[in-house]
C-alpha cells in the first residue's frame, strides 16, 4: 500500500510540475473559463432569463469544457518522446499509474474550478458564501467521476491521430449523469432549497463516482497495452 | 534465441528488418502474437526515443525514474550524469539537449536500476567519439558483472568487438544466429548479404 501511494504521489507530482513549467493547458483552460462565463453573461436577454436560471449551467459548461483541455494533455505528456513506454519499463503497477493521473488531473481541475469560482460569483452576483461549502462538495463530488472517465479515454484515445478531436466526443456521453446531477444540485443549493431536495441527485453523483471509478481502474490494463 | 549472462548479442538488418520490434517484445512494450520469451531479472532499454519528459531537467528526469523503480536515494543519479558527461547540463531542461546529449541520458535512465538485461536499440546513434568509448566501456563493465545485452545497431564497426554472436534479422525473421568467429565488420554485412539473398 505505501509503495503504492509512493508511486503515485510521484506520478502526480511530476505531472503538477511539467504543467507548472510549461503552463500551457492551465492558462488555455482559465482563458477558456473566462471566455465563457463572459460569453454565456453578456449573450442572455437579463429581462427573460434570470442569473439564477443561467448560472448553475454556465457554471457547469466552464467546468466541463475548461477540464477537458487539462485531461487531454494528460496523457499527450506521455506520448511526447514515448515516455509512456519509459513508464512501463518500471515496476510501476497500471493502477499507480491511474492513481497518479486522476490525482495529477483533479488537483490541475481543482486549481482551475477554484480560479473560476470567484468569476463565476462577480459575474452571475449569486451571494453564495454561505452556501459554499456545500457548493464545494458537489463541485468536488461530480469533478471525482468526471475526472476517473476522463483520465481513462485520454489514455484511450492519446494513441489515435485526433486525440483533442476524439475525448471531448467519447467523454460528454458519460458526462451527461454527473454534469446534469451537478447542475441540479448548484440550482438548488443557489436557491437555498432544503437538502431533502438534493438527496435524489446527491445520490446519483455518489453512485457516478463509484461505479465509473471501480471501471475506470479496473479497464486501464486493457488500455495500455498495445 | 537465447542470451546468457555476460553475454552481449547484436541484432543486425536492414530498414524495417525487424530489429526494433523484437526488442520492444523483448522488453514487453509489445505482445507477441505467438511464441514466448523468458528472462530473469530486471530489464532495461535504450530506444529511438528518450522516454523522458523535456519539461524536467536531467536529475529531475533520473529522479523520478528512480522513484518508480524504487531506489534509494543514494548518488547514483549524479554518478550516472557524471559517467555519463552530462555534469555540466545536468539542471537544464532536457528539451534544451543536443541529440547526442538526449541519447546519454537515455543510456543513464536504462541503467538506473543496474538490470540484468539490457536492450540497446542503436545506442551509439548522435554520440561523439568520446561519449562512443564510455558506451562501450558501459557495455564491457556490464558484461562483466552478468548483464545479458541485445543491441540493435548499423554501426558495426565499433560494436562488433563488444559482442559474441550476431542475429541476422530478415524481412520480419531471425534468418541466423552465429558466433562472430573472427568476423570483422565486412565479414557481418557480407554474410548478411548471403542470407538476404537466399531469402528472396
Amino acid at each position: 500500500m505505501g509503495e503504492l501511494l509512493r508511486v503515485t504521489a510521484a506520478i502526480a507530482r511530476k505531472d503538477l510540475k511539467v504543467e507548472w513549467r510549461t503552463k500551457t493547458a492551465f492558462v488555455s483552460s482559465l482563458v477558456f473559463a473566462v471566455l465563457v462565463l463572459a460569453v454565456l453573461y453578456f449573450a442572455r436577454d437579463k429581462t427573460s432569463v434570470g442569473d439564477y436560471d443561467l448560472a448553475p449551467g454556465a457554471l457547469w459548461v466552464t467546468f466541463t469544457f475548461a477540464g477537458m483541455l487539462g485531461l487531454n494533455r494528460a496523457f499527450l505528456l506521455e506520448r511526447e518522446n514515448r515516455a509512456l513506454d519509459g513508464l512501463r519499463l518500471t515496476p510501476t503497477t497500471p493502477t499507480a499509474l491511474f492513481l497518479g493521473k486522476v490525482v495529477g488531473n483533479l488537483v490541475f481541475l481543482g486549481v482551475v474550478e477554484l480560479v473560476s469560482l470567484p468569476l463565476f460569483i462577480l459575474f452571475y452576483d449569486v451571494p453564495i458564501w454561505r452556501q459554499l461549502p456545500v457548493l464545494l462538495g458537489v463541485v468536488a463530488l461530480a469533478t471525482v467521476g468526471y475526472v476517473a472517465v476522463g483520465t481513462l479515454l485520454s489514455a484511450m484515445v492519446v494513441r489515435t491521430r485526433f486525440s483533442e478531436v476524439m475525448l471531448p466526443v467519447l467523454l460528454l456521453p458519460f458526462l451527461v449523469p454527473p454534469i446534469v446531477s451537478a447542475v441540479q444540485l448548484t440550482w438548488r443549493i443557489l436557491a437555498l432549497r432544503p437538502l431533502s431536495e438534493m438527496t435524489g441527485w446527491l445520490s446519483l453523483l455518489a453512485a457516478f463516482d463509484v461505479i465509473f471509478f471501480t471501471l475506470s481502474l479496473l479497464l486501464f490494463e486493457a488500455i495500455l497495452v498495445e | 534465441m537465447d542470451v546468457v549472462p555476460g553475454e552481449a548479442l547484436m541484432l543486425v538488418g536492414g530498414n524495417g528488418a525487424g530489429k526494433t520490434t523484437l526488442l520492444r517484445l523483448m522488453a514487453g512494450l509489445l505482445k507477441p502474437n505467438r511464441g514466448t520469451i523468458h528472462y530473469s531479472g530486471a530489464v532495461g532499454m535504450v530506444a529511438h526515443h528518450t522516454m523522458m519528459y523535456d519539461a524536467l531537467t536531467a536529475r529531475e528526469n533520473l529522479t523520478f525514474f528512480g522513484r518508480l523503480h524504487g531506489l534509494p536515494r543514494d548518488g547514483r543519479v549524479d554518478r550516472l550524469i557524471d559517467l555519463l558527461g552530462l555534469t555540466h547540463a545536468r539542471d537544464q531542461r532536457i528539451a534544451t539537449y543536443s541529440r547526442g546529449m538526449l541519447q546519454r541520458l537515455a543510456i543513464a535512465r536504462a541503467l538506473l536500476h543496474e538490470p540484468d538485461v539490457l536492450l540497446l536499440d542503436e545506442p551509439l546513434t548522435g554520440l561523439d567519439d568520446a561519449a562512443s568509448h564510455t558506451v562501450l566501456d558501459v557495455i564491457d563493465e556490464l558484461k562483466r558483472r552478468g548483464a545479458a545485452l541485445v543491441i540493435a545497431s548499423h554501426q558495426l564497426v565499433e560494436l562488433i568487438g563488444a559482442v559474441a554472436r550476431v542475429g541476422y534479422m530478415v524481412a520480419g525473421r531471425l534468418a541466423a544466429l552465429e558466433p562472430i568467429a573472427g568476423l570483422d565488420a565486412g565479414g557481418v554485412v557480407s554474410r548478411y548479404r548471403e542470407l538476404v539473398a537466399g531469402d528472396g
